[in-house]
């Protein structure tokens, strides 16, 4: 009830923060539209010169390309916005106000902040799934689709867990403003399905800066190429990083002692 | 005017080496992209043998020659400037006696690139070594390039610096950016060679600006062109650095008549 009334509030003040800029949130759906029109004229070139990539077709790779814009709304519209703030409040010490606050300190860093526009890059991405899918004749079984939306939760997960983990280092290692530079640069690793990838490569984007979990494995998982042991490690691998990366916050939060302090 | 270049190399050397771990996330920025698309092209290299001609080690060579010569060719001006312009501070340069996007922003531009190529040169080793590139550089042929990389950065410079003028008017230049970003990537070689695009795509791409400041220099480079080609393009970039001059120019002056700082 507490955590719905405040979430019901920051959705007020952040519908409030984009009518206040209506011409930005105009020009920033016009331009996510032309990045669309840019990602189907690459793969339309791409497979002008190949029939698939590793056995991936142009439907699989375009609701690949779904897969990845709706990752890349999650960056957008919470990590970036927040991150923002975050490393402000360590650096003026604004943080103290958040941590005082009667509600999780983790919950209200992560999501005081929302770039309420990147609706429209959601829709976007389950519009480019869907047909994505439809082109690509894929009749997934219904378990398959439940296992999908399980993994790109799970995926999700971890994506979410990486970042707290980032901004958590920030409490020892205060000069760390860059945090999330590294996961915004390596994002565009998610617009290919990982098994064209050399293994160096796949690794990387796999398990050092898994992209790839929230993009490719949950497609694979629809596709039918996962066998049950890596869904299930997939699916464990979401809980435990929540699990694992709150911890780290905590911690973080005790270790931290204001801007001037 | 000399000592004042020096003096401008000096200020900026100190500022970029001052930021050098930030530096490297840059590089990260700069280096995923083409090493995705080469490892993409490699797979379907590898599995049909070849693409339009081109082995798994041509797409090599032709990206890891493009990753050096985007450093050295591209430009950072608008994010070195735009916030200037919008938040008024430009007017503490605008007083100096000298051109400030021609002296103070080039060479801010110049030491961010310097710094960001000597970061890269160990990267650059390895992924030689991940990638095997069948590489056809020879001395004369990197010879040849040097004016082309130094008249592909003034192109790209240039084309930078218009777009960053425009904040005079709108303030926010980002949205506009953008848009150059994503038809240049598509017309100037970084998304892959322009060899493989339909061939309006390629006369389009010829017709711009664009691919003088990337797909010429490493097309030029790897020995790729017949004569005739290399001298249609050195005459382009010339006449392109004329033609965006002038632009810059025009824009310039109309500029500083708009220009009123903040809050004035």
């Amino acid at each position: 009830m507490h955590a719905a009334r405040i979430l019901a509030a920051l959705f007020k003040i952040n519908v409030q923060q984009e009518l206040a800029y209506r011409a930005d949130t105009v020009a920033n759906m016009l331009v996510s539209l032309m990045w669309l029109a840019w990602e189907l004229t690459g793969l339309a070139i791409i497979f002008s010169n190949t029939p698939s990539i590793a056995g991936w077709s142009f439907g699989d790779l375009l609701a690949l390309s779904g897969m990845w814009r709706l990752l890349n709304a999650f960056l957008q519209a919470i990590v970036f916005p927040n991150t923002e703030k975050f490393n402000r409040g360590i650096r003026e010490g604004t943080l103290d106000y958040t941590l005082l606050q009667p509600a999780n300190s983790q919950f209200m860093v992560s999501f005081s902040r929302v770039a309420i526009w990147n609706l429209w890059n959601v829709g976007l991405a389950l519009a480019t799934i869907t047909i994505g899918l439809l082109i690509s004749e894929s009749r997934p079984a219904p378990l398959n689709i439940a296992i999908f939306l399980a993994l790109t939760a799970s995926g999700s997960m971890v994506i979410y867990s990486l970042w707290i983990v980032l901004i958590a280092l920030t409490f020892w290692f205060i000069k760390f403003d860059n945090n999330v530079t590294l996961l915004a640069a390596i994002a565009d690793a998610g617009r290919f399905p990982a098994t064209a990838y050399p293994v160096w490569l796949r690794v990387i984007v796999t398990f050092v800066i898994p992209i790839a979990i929230a993009t490719t494995v949950p497609l694979q998982a629809l596709r039918g190429d996962l066998p049950w042991w890596q869904i299930a490690l997939a699916l464990v691998a979401g809980l435990l990083a929540l699990f694992l990366s709150s911890r780290l916050w905590q911690a973080g939060v005790k270790r931290y002692s204001g801007a001037s302090a | 005017m000399l000592e004042i270049y020096k003096r401008f190399w000096q200020v900026n050397w100190a500022e970029q080496w001052q930021y050098r771990a930030n530096l490297l996330m840059y590089l990260a920025y700069w280096l995923v992209s083409p090493v995705v698309y080469l490892a993409v092209w490699t797979t379907i290299a590898n599995a049909e043998g070849n693409v339009n001609g081109l082995t798994a080690g041509d797409f090599a060579a032709y990206y890891l020659t493009l990753l050096p010569v985007d450093i050295i060719t591209s430009s950072i001006t608008i994010h070195v400037l735009a916030y200037k312009i919008q938040d008024g501070t430009i007017s503490n340069e605008l007083m100096q006696p000298v051109h400030p996007i021609f002296t103070n922003t080039l060479m801010n531009n110049i030491a961010f690139k310097a710094l960001m190529l000597i970061a890269f040169v160990p990267i650059w080793i390895i992924l030689v070594l991940l990638f095997r590139p069948a590489l056809t550089i020879t001395p004369l042929s990197l010879l040849v390039a040097i004016p082309a990389l130094v008249m592909g950065f003034l192109i790209r410079f240039l084309i930078e610096g218009i777009i960053t003028l425009v904040a005079f008017w709108t303030t926010r230049v980002w949205s506009i950016w953008q848009f150059d970003e994503a038809i240049a990537s598509l017309l100037n070689g970084a998304f892959v060679p322009l060899a493989l695009m339909p061939t309006w795509v390629q006369i389009v791409a010829q017709l711009l600006p664009y691919q003088l400041g990337l797909s010429f220099p490493v097309l030029l480079i790897l020995n790729q062109l017949p004569a005739e080609q290399i001298a249609l393009n050195f005459g382009l970039q010339v006449f392109w650095i004329g033609a965006l001059y002038g632009a810059f120019a025009l824009l310039w002056r109309q500029a500083l008549k708009q220009h009123s700082a903040v809050g004035a």
